[in-house]
């Protein structure tokens, strides 16, 4: 994670990182929405450019996915809801290529090889579980909205971008910023990654944490489940005691894992 | 010193201060310097060397990739301490050797100032943008308050404090980032092609500010590939491959007609008459040219009486020199491939942009439609693709009415080419990008093929199918953006800037391509901001002025109306005003020694 | 249509300091968590339209509006399914709807429509600078602070760009609404590409052109504007303190709660 403070020293990340953000928001301001259920929920084409900046810009693009995820917002309206939005962005900018780096060390993200692609979809899907994990737990701590709403709404929303549009633009751009020397490699050649042993014990936490999160939090905001260690009035809706209590400790088991790869 | 600009001797205390001891040593050096890009096949530099005398200013010219930039960015450190790759030789500004600086370090001594101006403003005003280079190297709020004034009316922006940057025009943006320079004082400015992306206006209001900047005593590098804009320069750097080939006074360097081809250079209007009449002279002015004309051709006469000129019965006397003669109306007779019938058009709640515009192009025709900006040159041009619909009015193509059109009915009569070719380019070859279009109204994959074949012929790209478009050049580009709409078999193709921040061979090579495809039969409606490109490729010109169509007629005609280009502050090329101080309106240079030698 | 939030007035809550606005976000964040009845959340509101009208943000109030009612709507009806307290008026299936869902319901939805008018009004006074600055103040390192300035900027330029493109696309037959919620994400690569490319070719000039100007001199650079502290910011702190009081001693007495009978 030290590359999340070191990139701000160089010139071209803190552009990239701008660069990224703008991408996001201008994607995300006038092509906000393919509505599914009008007014309820709507594919963002807009959530494939973190993956996409992810695999370029290393760092630069989580800044850049919290960033323009605020941007957005700014042209919507904030919440204090968005200070997890904040987090669960760069989040969901950071994890593909570290992931990957754990899991795919040296391929191209373009490569199409079926380990390659089983590794893409793997990446994706945990920053997208882990971005919604955070939103769907900071708006429930909130008691705004249950955490198994946002918390589903995000992952398939993040997912189908990620799966659908999201390799269509790397495929194009990949190559290109490559032979441009801009990719996070080129543009940082001086960061060194921790040893892989560490890394694949941070992103197995990560997993652990952000599934047990998901999981959790679906049960308890739902009413499926009510855990016995927790007092009547805490396993009723808006769930946001129960909710602090038991999903948490996975976040946070999700964050340390983070941390470490 | 570890960071710093290395001095010979002692420390200075003060490395940024403003360099006043540049009187003894160069402003700036470069010794014998070779430097190669990261992964770059050859060098972009090759053992270059070169002095900058104190208050003096350098042109510096060549071709697109020839090594101008690369040289210019050796002076503040951009190579190689930002680009990487492998650097010899030696810089030295001031006297100091910059060996192991950062670029920021150089900041206050060199300014810089990029072609792209919407990529070097940072700020959301126009007085924290000028103060932004001071805020980078620390300098106190009061010491910035009392040079951000100087800086902007300097720049003739004064006024201008609390304006968004975002919403000036193209000049005052350029001019703004040339007082955000000016700001930390610096011995040394380098301007990279300024004005390449600017209207005449704004490339004037540059050029006027680079002449005030020369009287302040600033050290000036200027690169350019229009040598005409240079000829106030001290002294002129040709590049070639990395290499200076020639150096020289411009009266030296601008009568070398054909190495200025060869490298990539327009050569001046002046200059080519005066070489095609067979005088070995330079001209650094029309009033000039006149005269060292009239003294070698005694015979053509006194000049008319200024106040014959202008227009009027001056004007219709002053025969045509070339061949074909205009039409006030070549519309008139045939069936218009476009109509524009009574067309108004504003955005909602704003102000009209076109107001009630008639205009009939017919097949086969060559129009520019020229205007200052925001005169509604683009509005007009959109409303003919359907791009925009009229307010009031219609839009008629061939016969019909556009608004009843569908979109692949539209595609097959006119055609549009973006002034920026990487607006459209997206696929990963260049055959597949020009198939798009076809593909999108479901032709037939044969058809696809054999107009695919086509159109990558007619732009001489045909070897080039499948290559990443990503790796052209920039007139490649351009050229396949008229090969992705040519496919479509338009009979009208509008072309919006199609020359701009091309070199002067990729324009000749472009502006070729669109001439040809206009004697095999397409009309042509351009976009042009560039008077040369009107004179010797327009057969008829439509002047725009706050929506509104002042003029509608052939080329010589428009050149010999003073009132009108003055009205429209549209300076024709000099070869037409040269032409004009004879009493008769030339195209360009060979049409107008042509004319001359006869009369001699 | 302009596409931030930002109108320009000189009314004082447009003058206030950035800290000061940035810190009223904060109250009203604060006030709003504290009550769930409806009723007790309208004087907020009050005190939000007196803001609108003194800002003239009413035209981006209008804006918004279909925003604002989704929101409002969806959140109650969100609850109605999670929060089955009180007893039923009306058996319908899924929903749960009770005197105290209703309540409870139109509260969360009030809350969050009251944080979105926050933000919408913060937003309409306050220039992207100051928010930066307000940033500052509050420990954000400068070149974070930068970044987020730069893709503020960026954003209208790729909207552009992107907008260019979309026309160009179109002149070539290309239709960006045909099929079905999936294939239209997917139809997105002919402009998300060129778009992408062209911010790229701008990242290295930018760059460069930061680096020409200075950038990277000192980590801490001086800052021109200025914003001083002034009597109305002082008496603003006043006023936002006591309505961060009143609105926890409302919590306090157990006034702003529902009774789930």
């Amino acid at each position: 994670m030290r590359e999340l403070g070191a990139m701000w020293r160089n010139t071209r990340m803190v552009v990239l990182c701008a660069i990224s953000a703008a991408l996001y928001a201008a994607v995300l301001v006038p092509f906000k929405v393919v509505p599914l259920i009008p007014g309820v929920t709507e594919l963002r084409p807009a959530n494939a450019i973190p993956i996409v900046c992810s695999f370029l810009f290393g760092p630069a693009a989580a800044w850049g996915a919290a960033i323009g995820n605020m941007i957005g917002d700014f042209f919507g309206g904030v919440g204090p809801g968005d200070i997890f939005g904040f987090f669960a962005n760069l989040f969901y900018g950071y994890i593909p290529y570290k992931a990957w780096n754990v899991i795919a060390q040296g391929q191209s993200p373009v490569a199409r090889s079926p380990g390659a692609v089983a590794s893409y979809v793997a990446v994706c899907l945990a920053a997208s579980v882990l971005c919604a994990d955070i939103v769907g737990w900071g708006d429930n701590l909130l008691s705004f909205r249950p955490f198994s709403i946002l918390g589903n709404i995000i992952v398939f929303n993040n997912m189908a971008s990620a799966l659908v549009l999201s390799p269509l633009i790397l495929i194009a751009v990949y190559p290109r910023v490559r032979r441009g020397r801009m990719l996070y490699a080129d543009v940082m050649p001086e960061f060194k990654e921790r040893p892989w042993s560490v890394r694949a014990a941070g992103l197995l936490l990560l997993v652990a944490g952000e599934a047990g999160a998901w999981l959790m939090g679906n049960l308890v905001s739902t009413g499926y489940w009510a855990p016995s260690f927790l007092s009547a009035a805490m396993t009723q809706a808006p769930y946001d005691k129960a909710i602090a209590i038991v999903v948490s400790p996975f976040i946070l088991l999700a964050v340390v894992g983070v941390g470490l790869m | 010193m570890k960071d710093g600009i290395a001095a010979p001797g002692a420390a200075d205390p003060a490395p940024l201060k403003h360099d006043a001891s540049a009187g003894v040593a160069p402003a700036a050096a470069l010794d014998g310097v070779s430097f190669t890009y990261p992964g770059g096949a050859r060098p972009a530099l090759r053992r270059v060397s070169f002095e900058l005398a104190a208050g003096e200013m350098v042109g510096v010219m060549g071709a697109t990739g020839a090594g101008k930039s690369t040289l210019a960015k050796c002076l503040n450190r951009i190579v190689p301490e930002f680009e990487g790759g492998a650097f010899a030789g030696a810089v030295r500004i001031g006297g100091r050797r910059l060996d192991g600086a950062r670029v920021c370090e150089v900041a206050a001594r060199v300014g810089m100032v990029f072609q792209d101006f919407e990529a070097q403003l940072f700020s959301t005003n126009v007085a924290h943008e000028v103060a932004f280079a001071m805020e980078q190297i620390g300098m106190e709020r009061a010491e910035m308050a009392r040079r951000i004034r100087p800086a902007l009316e300097a720049v003739g922006l004064g006024g201008f404090e609390h304006r968004d940057p975002t919403l000036l025009s193209g000049g005052e943006k350029q001019r703004l980032a040339i007082a955000s320079v000016l700001a930390l004082r610096p011995a040394v400015i380098v301007l990279d092609e300024p004005t390449t992306d600017l209207d005449p206006e704004g490339k004037a209001e540059i050029f006027a500010l680079i002449g005030r900047l020369r009287e302040q005593g600033i050290s000036l590098v200027v690169i350019e590939h229009e040598a005409e804009v240079l000829r106030g320069a001290d002294r002129l750097l040709l590049v070639r491959e990395g290499e200076i080939i020639a150096e020289g006074a411009p009266h030296d360097l601008m009568t070398r007609l054909e190495l200025l081809e060869e490298c990539g250079v327009h050569p001046p209007d002046l200059n080519r008459v005066l070489a095609a009449l067979g005088i070995a002279a330079h001209a650094a002015s029309v009033d000039e040219a006149e005269a060292l004309i009239r003294r070698a051709l005694p015979r053509l006469g006194a000049p008319p009486h200024p106040l014959d000129t202008p227009t009027g019965p001056a004007a219709q006397a002053a025969a045509p020199c070339g061949a074909a003669a205009w039409s006030t109306d070549p519309a008139a007779g045939a069936q218009p491939l476009a109509e524009m019938r009574a067309v108004s058009f504003n955005y909602p709640g704003g102000p009209l942009v076109l107001d009630s515009i008639d205009l009939r192009i017919a097949p086969g025709e060559f129009v520019a439609i020229i205007g200052q900006n925001g005169s509604g040159k683009t509005t007009l041009a959109k409303h003919l693709v359907g791009l925009l619909r009229p307010a009031t009015g219609a839009v008629m193509l061939n016969g019909r009415d556009r608004s009843a059109m569908r979109p692949a009915e539209t595609a097959a009569e006119a055609g549009y080419v973006f002034q920026n070719p990487d607006h459209q380019i997206f696929a990963a070859t260049v055959e597949d990008e020009v198939a798009f279009g076809p593909r999108n109204f479901n032709l037939a994959p044969g058809e696809i093929e054999r107009r695919c074949a086509e159109a990558l012929r007619a732009v001489g790209l045909e070897n080039a199918g499948g290559r990443d478009p990503f790796l052209l050049g920039k007139g490649e580009r351009q050229r396949l953006a008229v090969a992705s709409v040519l496919a479509l078999r338009p009979r009208l193709l509008i072309l919006d800037e199609p020359a701009t921040g091309l070199d002067y061979r990729e324009q000749r090579r472009m502006m070729a391509l669109v001439a040809e495809l206009n004697r095999g039969g397409i009309a042509i409606v351009m976009i042009t901001h560039t008077p040369w490109l009107v004179a010797e490729y327009a057969s008829r010109v439509v002047l725009m002025r706050r929506g509104r169509k002042l003029y509608d007629g052939g080329v010589r005609e428009f050149f010999a109306r003073d009132e009108l280009l003055a009205s429209s502050s549209f300076r024709p090329p000099e070869a037409t005003e040269l032409a004009r101080r004879f009493g008769t309106v030339a195209l360009g240079p060979d049409e107008l020694a042509a004319w001359l030698r006869a009369r001699a | 249509m302009p596409i931030f939030l930002y109108i320009e007035r000189a009314t004082f809550i447009h003058r206030l300091h950035p800290t000061v606005k940035v810190f009223a976000l904060f109250v009203m964040f604060w006030s709003v968590y504290w009550v769930d009845h409806p009723l007790a959340l309208l004087p907020l509101a009050a005190v939000m339209a007196a803001a609108a009208q003194i800002t003239g943000a009413w035209p981006n109030f209008y804006r918004l509006r279909w925003l604002f009612i989704l929101v409002v709507f969806f959140t109650t009806l969100a609850w109605m399914v999670f929060y089955r307290q009180g007893p039923a008026l009306i058996n319908l299936p899924l929903i749960h709807l009770s005197r105290a869902s209703l309540l409870f319901g139109l509260g969360r939805g009030l809350k969050l429509a009251e944080l979105l008018a926050t933000s919408v009004l913060f937003l309409s006074t306050t220039k992207v600078e100051e928010f930066t600055a307000g940033l500052a103040r509050l420990g954000v390192p400068y070149r974070v602070g930068f970044a987020i300035t730069l893709s503020f900027r960026l954003v209208p330029l790729f909207i552009d760009s992107a907008l260019t493109v979309v026309q160009a696309q179109n002149l070539r037959g290309y239709d960006f609404n045909r099929g079905g919620p999936l294939e239209r994400v997917r139809r997105y690569v002919p402009v998300v590409i060129p778009v992408f490319m062209g911010a790229l070719r701008k990242a290295n000039s930018m760059a460069m052109a930061l680096e020409a100007r200075g950038f990277g001199m000192s980590r801490q650079p001086t800052s021109f504007i200025d914003y001083p502290v002034e009597a109305g910011d002082l008496a603003a702190t006043a006023a936002l303190f006591a309505l961060g009081a009143v609105y926890f001693i409302i919590y306090y007495t157990g006034y702003g709660a529902i009774s789930p009978g």
